[in-house]
């Protein structure tokens, strides 16, 4: 497969990812408003921080000020993280950059899955999204998730299971243990150093954790009802049934690299990538047999982010044509 | 009120109109327009309405230059079918067929022996001075001794109905991405009318195509042929993915390409990789800096070492521009006679050449009445358009032509039949100027020409400019079965 091609396909899965995983974050968010006596900025700030977009906010809409009223006002936030095209990963964005990169690799993808991500963009761009957005938000972040994963579900049911689909699948599980991760260590952070700490607030906090990942219910099956920081920390890092944690994509993406360059492949490159992601997923399963300490869990999620880093630039070099072979 | 109530008093004047005679619709046709008639304007508008929204949601888009927004437009599209006749059809393709022949063979020729040259049959100086001539390729036999794998020959209908040639495209002709996918949407939208019209099928275009860049490859079967594109802000990228896809090629930028040891290669994921054919719809100019412009940062260093090897078979061959310039198209039914001893089938615009000393001293007396061009210019520039020219616009051509006689070429302004044509402002049907480009394929057995085409119309009431960048757009070309 031609590496160029094979980029395309990584990072079109990683965007269309992405415009999900922002939806469910702000979908979430304006429910978590809702329930849970929260000041505001404790609702909004988080999901900034977690698309790595708090510097940008700061800077573009704050002015600086760290204690502007924007910090709290969701209808600010929102619009920064979805329509805003200098946001690098508001919704617009990144269905922008799924769209751009599906389009340099159309004769890749099956014509049902360009479909799914062309109508998502022309959605997007339509005057009439806007109207049933400020009208009916939660129908709006419905309809994207189910943008995207029509898009993600064709893909799978239309296209040959060979390599360009493994990459794409390979950019979208990295995508998501990376947000996934970040979503995580966000709320046990803010929950972990609220001054007053109330059970049923938390409760609401971990449930709209759970929610974004749509984990609600997966994770009652596994935890009979009962709500804690370390349980809903246990079921998303290391619960290995459940398709957002940690540990089942980072599974799931050793298992499509191992597709893409056999493991006694020692010709071929991309061996560097799949031995670092190999030791990633050996420590991952580590972690299911001990407990996990509440003080322990931002180390470890930073781990995890920092070594997906590590993969994704090592993937570039080896594999993607960042460093073309000649 | 009937769809083509106040067609034939809207017919223009001078001008063939393709379906109608008069007040009625032509006797090959008469059928379809029965059936057509029973669709009410309403109708129509909903349909074309929904047409519209399923290209543009499959994305079968043009770019549009100069846009920072990367904006994408669809090519405007009007529902109405052109129909072309069995018998009409038969005989356009006998010509088309003939011409590719004998196209071809001047090709080789040009390249090789130059016979026609020494037979005097063309000047010399009308060939070897036209832009697209390329001396440096003059000795190299391409794989399989294909050049023009896909050509797109312009035709127009006279006032008379008669198809005369406006146009040969052997370069990398474009649009039958929108032949396939017009097609699409036509059975879409009227599928019960489509199944009683018994209209040639299209859509195995790309299974053709793959079969002629397989038959001229280099090392057998098992060739790996790739289709090789500029890039997605091409205004044509569309095209270029479509064929791939439907070929099941892979879809190449120059940059994945590399030339080893007079061996073409593709960076792949598992390390490079031999390419046996490429399907190019890069312009020459822009595919070896080795050899055609050093500035270019599109090329493949190398290809033409390669190709002159015989290792990697280029579709279209390079090289072919000089069969498509227009210092060398009224030489054309000449190379017919010559090449093959026959007669041309086809007609084509008659046309003056400077060089001649009758045809000057006759385009010097008439040049209010004539469109002059310069042979080495395209888009319009370098052009005398007579009948509105003025005065000292016509003295500066005169003196240009005197000065320099070959680069001139004179023809009297063309008439293109009409169609009927759906206006949405008006919700009215109203004869448009429509061409035809059919497209031929050339395999190691010959050329095949598509039952099929791609009529461009002008939309612009009264327009003779068919392009999609000046308000032209497309229709669906319907060849009936006998």
């Amino acid at each position: 497969m031609i590496s160029r091609v094979a980029d395309h396909c990584f990072w079109f899965g990683r965007y269309v990812e992405r415009t999900e995983s922002t939806a469910r974050a702000l979908a979430a968010a304006g429910s978590l408003a809702l329930d849970a006596e929260l000041p505001s900025a404790q609702v909004w700030r988080p999901v900034l921080v977690v698309s790595g977009e708090e510097p940008a906010f700061r800077e573009r809409i704050c002015g600086g000020d760290d204690a502007h009223e924007a910090w709290g006002d969701g209808e600010v936030v929102q619009r920064f993280l979805v329509w805003d095209e200098a946001t690098g990963t508001s919704v617009l964005r990144s269905a922008s950059g799924a769209r751009s990169n599906a389009r340099s690799i159309r004769e890749v993808l099956s014509l049902e899955a360009w479909e799914a991500v062309n109508e998502l963009y022309l959605y997007l761009r339509d005057d009439a999204t806007l109207a049933r957005y400020t009208q009916h938000r939660e129908t709006f972040y419905q309809s994207i998730r189910r943008s995207t994963q029509l898009a993600l579900g064709l893909a799978r049911s239309t296209m040959l299971h060979d390599e360009p689909l493994d990459f794409l699948w390979l950019g979208v599980l990295l995508e998501r243990v990376s947000q996934t991760a970040r979503i995580l260590d966000v709320h046990h952070h803010a929950v972990a150093n609220h001054p007053d700490r109330h059970e049923v607030t938390e409760t609401a906090v971990w449930l709209s954790v759970l929610r974004a990942l749509s984990g609600g219910e997966a994770y009652m099956k596994r935890a009979a009802g009962r709500v804690s920081a370390e349980s809903v920390a246990r079921f998303l890092i290391a619960e290995p049934a459940f398709p957002r944690s940690i540990a089942y994509c980072v599974r799931s993406a050793y298992d499509r690299l191992c597709g893409i360059r056999p493991p006694d492949a020692h010709d071929l490159p991309g061996g560097r990538a799949l031995e670092r992601l190999r030791v990633l997923d050996k420590w991952v399963t580590a972690r299911r047999a001990e407990p996990i300490a509440p003080r322990a869990v931002h180390d470890l999620l930073t781990h995890v982010v920092d070594e997906v880093h590590e993969i994704c630039v090592t993937l570039g070099s080896e594999l993607l044509g960042a460093e073309a072979p000649r | 009120m009937a769809l083509f109530a106040g067609y034939p008093e809207a017919a223009l004047p001078g001008t063939y109109d393709e379906m109608f005679a008069g007040e009625t619709a032509r006797s090959s046709f008469a059928r379809i327009a029965r059936l057509l008639e029973a669709i009410t304007p309403d109708e129509l508008a909903r349909t074309q309405h929904l047409a519209e929204a399923a290209l543009m949601q499959q994305g079968v888009t043009f770019s549009v230059y100069g846009d920072a927004r990367g904006t994408e437009k669809i090519f405007p599209f009007c529902l109405l079918p052109r129909l072309v006749a069995a018998d009409d059809f038969r005989r356009l393709e006998r010509g088309l067929q003939q011409r590719l022949r004998a196209l071809g063979m001047f090709l080789d020729d040009l390249y090789g022996e130059q016979k026609i040259l020494a037979a005097n049959v063309i000047p010399a100086e009308m060939v070897l001075g036209a832009a697209g001539y390329r001396p440096m390729l003059r000795g190299i036999v391409p794989p399989g001794g294909v050049r023009i794998h896909i050509s797109g020959v312009d035709l127009i209908r006279d006032a008379n109905g008669t198809w005369r040639v406006l146009e040969d495209n052997l370069r990398t002709p474009s649009g039958v991405s929108y032949v396939v996918e017009n097609r699409l949407i036509s059975k879409r939208m009227f599928p019960r009318l489509f199944d009683a019209a018994r209209v040639h099928r299209v859509d195995h275009y790309p299974t053709r195509l793959a079969e002629t860049l397989r038959s001229v490859s280099p090392v057998g079967d098992d060739a790996r042929a790739v289709a090789l594109t500029p890039g997605p802000y091409n205004s044509a990228y569309f095209e270029h993915s479509f064929l791939a896809r439907t070929m099941g090629l892979e879809l190449v930028q120059a940059p994945d390409l590399f030339v080893d040891g007079d061996h073409v290669y593709c960076r792949t994921t598992r390390g490079p990789t031999r390419v046996d054919v490429i399907y190019r719809r890069t312009d020459e100019a822009f595919l070896d800096p080795e050899v055609f412009r050093p500035d270019s940062v599109l090329g493949i260093p190398g290809l033409m070492r390669a190709y002159a090897k015989g290792n990697v078979a280029l579709a279209n061959a390079p090289g072919n521009g000089v069969a498509d310039d227009k210092a060398v198209y009224p030489f054309v039914p000449d190379m017919i006679e010559f090449y093959l001893g026959e007669e041309p089938l086809l007609e084509q615009v008659p046309t003056y050449v400077c060089l001649f000393e009758e045809d000057r001293s006759y385009v010097l007396e008439h040049l209010h009445e004539l469109v002059v061009k310069a042979v080495d210019e395209a888009g319009g520039y370098g052009m005398l358009m007579g009948p509105q020219s003025t005065e000292a616009e016509r003295d500066e051509f005169r003196r240009r032509i005197i000065a320099e006689p070959r680069r001139y070429i004179a023809q009297h302004r063309v008439e293109l039949s009409s169609c009927p044509t759906w206006i949405a402002e008006r919700g009215t049907v109203e004869p448009r100027r429509v061409d035809l480009r059919p497209y031929i394929l050339t395999s190691r057995e010959g050329p095949w020409v598509l039952p099929g085409g791609l009529t461009r119309v002008a939309l612009a009431r009264g327009s003779y400019v068919v392009n999609s960048s000046q308000g032209g757009g497309s229709k669906d070309t319907w060849v009936m079965k006998e």
